[in-house]
């Protein structure tokens, strides 16, 4: 460790192992929402502590409370010996508590040193003292070993080098408590060890972390603690080396592991569409087919040409060579105007910015694929409108108080099943999910799973494009791998196991995998 | 944000209408207490010069709300409406059928919208600046086709209609109520509305949903250029000349009438009626003024506090919620 870091982290006032912050009977009551029953927990210094659930459990509750953005109903929040108020971000953040969001809160426009040292900037006589700042700032990265500059304007670098940018920032504030909220949803694996050094190498300095996640694994990777929440109610506690996987999702949905990947298979029909050495920008001689009533998974890493080469597909990017036959006839298909036509659905990575409009209504986003299909030549039917969407919200049972609820305020496994769902009464021949899972929990997951189900019944074809294994291991009938923009294995479902897909996905070792998307 | 829920918010009401009804409800009480504090405000006269005043503006609120809800902004609807008189002006003294000038001068309207959808889809120039040009360009345009004066328009029938009534009502309001009720029907109840506000909202999310963004646009731009020629041929009737300089300042009283009756200038939340009545208000206040004897310079002043006053409560409303 080096000087730096010394004096970044002062030394923690409590031993290891002593409680840090306690929780007694904290409590969070909206209007008509009991969000968080009273909680009580304690948190020791230096503890890495997870805390799982789905969504809707209560954990942005809990967050919300414990960094000032929201008060608490009632209850006692006791740091270091001292009752704390916590009624204000300011009071959490000069505690020492802090928070690294899932989605990056940072300014995209200013550099990156900008961006660590915003609202403590280093200026002398008034005057910024940019190359100071931007020195030191190159520093503490160097130091957490993120080979990332400093000079660069935020928004060039990847989401996940952002993410890690703001864990950076989060640390060198004095922080004694960290909270780290999904924080690898975006992450490639190489970025998500990187934050993982870091997220250890705080710990041994003293730093107490909850660490917020979806994925099992790295709870079981990175934490000494594990609570579940569920419903709002802390269900249990558990020393990580004295729990498994199975418990703990027991636990948190009341259900069992098996029940999750929901997987029926079906006889494939003929096949919906077909592509020939097709090539575009970021993959090339792709061929492959999908057949009514089977799930197509193409696994790869980030930047392996997989959401290039179905995004051409679907008419956003032109393809540079090769066919693309639709229900055996050739097509050209010049935008997704086109795709959709053929009865193509896409249900896009990014729910926020490419899947929803977040300020309009729900039953506005569920219908906005069919409006053509329930108006008139001139208007819309009002009654189609209503059934539709409430149908849809009914089939896919979203969590919403009405079909006007605005889509932001759903919680994201309902958001997504909307981005999903929106297509179902389209009546779509091929859907293509990319990522359809990402920061959603393991209830809404199974939900999601099985509607794809329900999809390849009707005689729809599917694909699926995950960066997580299981999930395309588990579900996809036929699973193609994707490597530097080519399809360099298949697979029939679980004929390979994960390490043989693991080793073809990667092969030439990790480069600068990270840098690339 | 992580995926968790927010509370579940209260079932969100309609605010578009409650927001309608109480402009309508403001827009009643000025009137009520201008009548009580001037003689003059309840004259048929006056009510019917009210109606007048307001009418133009509102139909060009109406257009740039189409253009608002799509997250853009059109500032060339002032330079449009003084253009369209000199076009008008100039078609009708050539001895072109009245109705005839009428559509070409629409077509013209019709033309820059085009215009400026083109700017924005195919060049990829933010709304604000291409509508600037033209704010600037079309001003120019006028005064070197008419040498920088004023054409007198020789057509009494045409200069009538906009002084006659209907059972009534006069004319122009009767155009507003033209314009207004398909508007209505379009942006409320057709698929079209629809995508202005999907695009206004999220417009990747429209374009992987199969709207035609870029059409979206073109449509908000053209109907917007449409409302603004159509207001010019009404000023052409109502003062009887030509004159490129005219209707200065127009473009920022729509975008203030629009903004009043509720539409957000981030896009994707707006109405036909709010607009409407947010015009007829500034008039309200202009008309009151004048009869009160204020000081013309605190008419300004007024509308400006005014502006920030409404869209301020309109925003602690909307917040309310949550």
């Amino acid at each position: 460790m080096t000087s730096t870091a010394q004096d970044l982290h002062p030394a923690p006032v409590l031993e290891p192992g002593r409680t840090i912050l306690e929780l007694q009977g904290l409590e969070k009551k909206y209007p008509g929402t009991h969000a968080l029953k009273p909680v009580t927990l304690a948190f020791k210094a230096g503890e890495i502590h997870a805390i799982v659930g789905e969504n809707g459990a209560g954990k942005s509750t809990l967050i919300k409370l414990l960094t000032g953005v929201m008060p608490r109903t009632s209850g006692e929040v006791i740091w270091e010996g001292k009752p704390a108020a916590l009624a204000t971000p300011h009071e959490a953040m000069a505690l020492g508590i802090n928070a690294v969001h899932q989605e990056v809160v940072l300014c995209r426009h200013l550099t990156v040193a900008a961006n660590m040292f915003l609202g403590e900037e280093n200026s002398r006589f008034g005057i910024l003292q940019q190359r100071a700042m931007v020195k030191e700032a190159q520093k503490i990265i160097d130091d957490l070993g993120f080979d990332l500059p400093a000079h660069v304007v935020l928004g060039d670098l990847t989401i996940g080098q952002q993410q890690l940018i703001a864990a950076a920032r989060a640390t060198v504030r004095g922080t004694k408590f960290l909270i780290f909220d999904e924080p690898t949803a975006y992450l490639t694996r190489k970025e998500a060890d990187q934050l993982f050094t870091l997220i250890r190498r705080l710990k041994s300095e003293g730093v107490t972390i909850i660490y917020i996640s979806h994925r099992m694994e790295e709870v079981f990777e990175l934490a000494d603690r594990v609570s579940v929440l569920r419903d709002g109610t802390l269900v249990g506690t558990r020393n990580i080396a004295e729990t498994n996987d199975a418990e703990l999702v027991k636990l948190m949905i009341n259900r069992s592991i098996e029940q999750i990947y929901h997987k029926e298979h079906f006889t494939p029909g003929a096949a919906i569409i077909e592509t020939k050495s097709l090539s575009g920008k970021g993959f090339e001689n792709v061929s492959m087919a999908v057949r009514a009533g089977e799930i197509v998974g193409l696994y790869g890493l980030i930047g392996a040409g997989r959401s290039e080469f179905v995004t051409t597909v679907y008419g956003r990017h032109r393809k540079s060579a090769g066919q693309i036959l639709w229900e055996g006839k050739d097509v050209q298909i010049n935008s997704e105007h086109d795709a959709i036509r053929l009865g193509m659905a896409l249900a896009p990575e990014s729910r926020r910015d490419q899947g929803l409009c977040l300020n309009l209504p729900v039953g506005f986003n569920l219908n906005l694929p069919i409006y053509k299909r329930i108006s008139n030549n001139l208007l819309i039917s009002g009654v189609q409108e209503k059934t539709q969407a409430d149908r849809q919200i009914a089939d896919l049972r979203i969590k919403t108080p009405t079909r006007n609820a605005l889509a932001s305020s759903l919680s994201g496994g309902n958001q997504q099943k909307i981005v999903i769902g929106k297509w179902l009464a389209h009546g779509a021949k091929l859907f293509i999910f990319d990522e359809p899972t990402v920061g959603v929990d393991v209830g809404t997951k199974a939900e999601i799973y099985r509607l794809f189900s329900a999809l390849l019944s009707k005689g729809a074809g599917i694909i699926l494009i995950s960066s997580y294994l299981p999930e395309v291991y588990e579900l996809a009938d036929t699973l193609h791998v994707f490597r530097r923009g080519k399809l360099v294995a298949t697979h029939g479902f679980r004929t390979a196991d994960h390490e043989e897909i693991l080793t073809q996905a990667l092969a030439e070792k990790q480069e600068k995998l990270g840098g690339q998307i | 944000m992580s995926t968790e829920a927010i509370p579940a918010e209260k079932p969100k009401r309609n605010y578009n209408a409650l927001f309608g009804l109480t402009l309508l409800a403001l827009l009643v009480l000025l009137w009520v207490i201008l009548s009580v504090a001037t003689s003059s405000f309840a004259s048929a006269n006056n009510i019917s010069n009210l109606l007048r005043q307001g009418s133009m503006i509102a139909i060009l609120a109406v257009g740039q709300t189409f253009v608002i809800i799509t997250g853009g902004i059109d500032l060339s609807v002032g330079a449009v409406v003084g253009f369209a008189t000199v076009i008008a002006a100039m078609l009708i003294n050539a001895g072109i059928p009245v109705f005839l000038a009428i559509l070409i001068t629409l077509l013209v309207g019709v033309a820059i919208g085009l215009f400026h959808g083109f700017g924005i889809v195919k060049m990829g120039l933010p709304p604000f600046i291409i509508t600037l040009a033209t704010l600037t360009s079309l001003r120019g345009i006028g005064l070197l086709m008419t040498n920088g004066n004023s054409i007198s328009i020789n057509n009494d029938a045409f200069q009538v209609f906009s002084r006659n009534s209907f059972l009534g009502v006069p004319n122009l309001f009767w155009m507003v109520i033209l314009v207004g009720i398909p508007a209505y029907v379009f942006l409320h109840h057709s698929r079209w509305g629809r995508y202005l506000f999907s695009v206004g909202s999220n417009a990747e999310a429209s374009r992987l949903s199969g709207v035609n963004v870029q059409r979206t646009i073109y449509m908000a731009y053209t109907l917007s250029g449409l409302c603004a020629a159509f207001v010019g041929v009404l000023l052409a009737s109502r003062i009887g000349i030509g004159n490129p300089t005219q209707a200065e300042g127009w473009e920022l009283q729509a975008i203030a009438s629009s903004v009043i009756g509720g539409t957000s200038l981030f896009g994707a939340v707006g109405s036909v009626h709010g607009p409407l009545l947010g015009a007829f208000i500034l008039a309200t206040i202009n008309n009151g003024a004048n009869l009160l004897n204020v000081n013309a310079f605190w008419q300004r002043i007024i509308t400006g506090v005014l502006i920030i006053v409404i869209v301020y409560f309109d925003g602690l409303r909307r917040r309310g919620g949550k």
